[in-house]
């Protein structure tokens, strides 16, 4: 009777029932149940829900990588040397007193004649500034009147000269010596020792 | 058609004329041969392309009498403000020496003759120095006014001008060419130079624009309906290397700096070609 009972019950479940999963727990845990016809009491209700620990522990790994990272920027930080710039540093055999000269008292002349060489100095440097910024105001102004020319002419050409020339720059070039080269000299014999101090300075990247 | 053409005349300056008719025979033979490459379609002007070559200079310019002065007061200064050298220390404690050795009367045995003065050391350097015979700065074509060679005046921007046969008439001028279409004027530029030099000198052109013009019109006989008159568009360019190989005309070629320009160029051309030579 028993187990006519739980075979009704269990066909009067399985219409009832729409979980593939519960149906199965629930023939399994049947002996557990109060009652044939519980159906409710199948379905655990009572304990809490599953906690999932796939979101936590990637966050506590995070922050322990950040924390060593912390770590080692600090470390980093207090361990840079910054490159010392040699121009800056007296070297200690300069700051000797008795390499200082006697200050010079320049007799009324020599200070007179100096003072009027400045003056002509300045006039002559601003007159030469002056003649250097109206030829180059001329050479612009010639170019774009040839421009202007060229766009009366034809635009297309017009196009092609305004367009920038890739291949001009980096352009180096050699200034101009006190003396022209020698065709036949010939240079001392000797080896060339490289003594520049040269300084790394450690960066991490991250 | 002669309408138009002669309003246009009055407009223009009084040595144009003149001018003109330099040109007269020049183009209008070559404007026969080259009739049947037109400029620019619809266009009455003929268009050419010139190349301003340079030759940058190799040495500095000698100093005028107030930059020699200044540079010399400037020496001064500096060493005035300066600290005792370890050679001038030298020198000073040898000078202190000597005129101890000369108060005491006795005359201490020692290395007296090993030490090397600083004298005998400046003595020594200078002596080097005369050895090396630095090159010339007044080179041999300078002496002889040699305008075709590349070595003269080596402060100075050299620039090619080329003579050229135009009619019945020698007329000097910068290096050109007739466009053709199909090419930039940059283009023509460089093969104006190509075909000039045969291929032996390096130039670097500076930039695509042209850096000068210089338009005229031919006279009223040479005038047709598509030819008025020309323009020519300068470009410049700088020598790297190369020179011409021996020239076979020795009339035709020169290398002339900016105040030379005035014995060879025709007024109106020269003015437009000054412009945008900087010296």
């Amino acid at each position: 009777m028993a187990l006519a009972a739980l075979g009704v019950s269990a066909r009067a479940l399985r219409s009832r029932s729409w979980l593939l999963g519960t149906w199965q727990t629930q023939i399994r845990d049947t002996h557990q149940r109060a009652s044939l016809l519980s159906f409710w009491e199948l379905i655990p209700m009572r304990a809490e829900p599953l906690r999932k620990k796939k979101k936590v522990d990637p966050k506590k790994d995070q922050a322990v990588k950040d924390r060593l990272k912390k770590r080692i920027r600090r470390l980093e930080k207090a361990s840079q040397e910054l490159i010392p710039i040699e121009d800056f540093i007296t070297p200690v055999r300069l700051l000797d007193k008795a390499r200082q000269r006697p200050p010079v008292e320049l007799p009324f002349e020599e200070s007179e004649r100096r003072a009027l060489l400045l003056k002509k100095w300045s006039l002559y440097k601003h007159q030469e500034h002056e003649k250097e910024r109206d030829a180059i105001r001329t050479m612009l102004k010639s170019q774009q009147e040839a421009l202007q020319e060229l766009q009366l002419m034809s635009p297309e050409l017009h196009a092609e000269a305004t367009k920038r020339d890739l291949s001009l720059f980096p352009f180096e070039r050699e200034g101009p010596d006190y003396t022209p080269p020698v065709s036949n000299y010939q240079p001392p014999e000797g080896r060339y020792h490289d003594i520049t101090k040269v300084y790394t300075q450690v960066e991490f990247k991250r | 058609m002669a309408a138009p053409i002669r309003q246009s005349l009055f407009g223009v300056a009084k040595g144009r004329w003149r001018f003109e008719g330099l040109w007269a025979g020049s183009l209008g033979s070559r404007s026969l041969a080259l009739a049947a490459a037109p400029s620019i379609s619809g266009s009455p002007w003929r268009l050419l392309g010139a190349v301003c070559l340079q030759r940058p200079p190799l040495v500095s310019k000698p100093l005028t009498p107030l930059q020699e002065e200044m540079a010399a007061l400037l020496q001064q200064i500096e060493v005035e403000r300066s600290l005792y050298s370890d050679h001038e220390l030298r020198a000073l404690d040898e000078a202190q020496q000597l005129a101890k050795k000369k108060a005491d009367l006795y005359d201490e045995e020692g290395d007296e003759q090993n030490v090397l003065l600083t004298q005998d050391m400046e003595d020594a350097w200078e002596q080097k120095f005369l050895q090396f015979k630095p090159g010339a700065r007044i080179t041999e074509a300078d002496k002889k006014n040699d305008r075709t060679s590349l070595h003269r005046k080596l402060d100075r921007n050299l620039v090619l001008l080329v003579k050229e046969k135009l009619g019945d008439q020698d007329v000097w001028m910068l290096p050109q060419a007739e466009w053709q279409p199909g090419e930039t004027l940059r283009g023509t530029a460089e093969r104006t130079l190509a075909t000039l030099s045969e291929n032996n000198l390096e130039a670097k052109f500076l930039g695509n624009a042209p850096c000068g013009h210089y338009k005229f019109k031919f006279p009223q006989a040479m005038r047709t309906e598509s030819s008025l008159g020309a323009k020519i568009f300068f470009f410049k360019a700088l020598l790297v290397t190369g020179d011409f190989s021996q020239p076979r005309k020795k009339g035709q070629r020169v290398w002339v700096c900016k105040e030379e320009l005035g014995d060879y160029l025709r007024p109106k051309y020269l003015a437009q070609v000054r412009r945008f030579l900087l010296d």
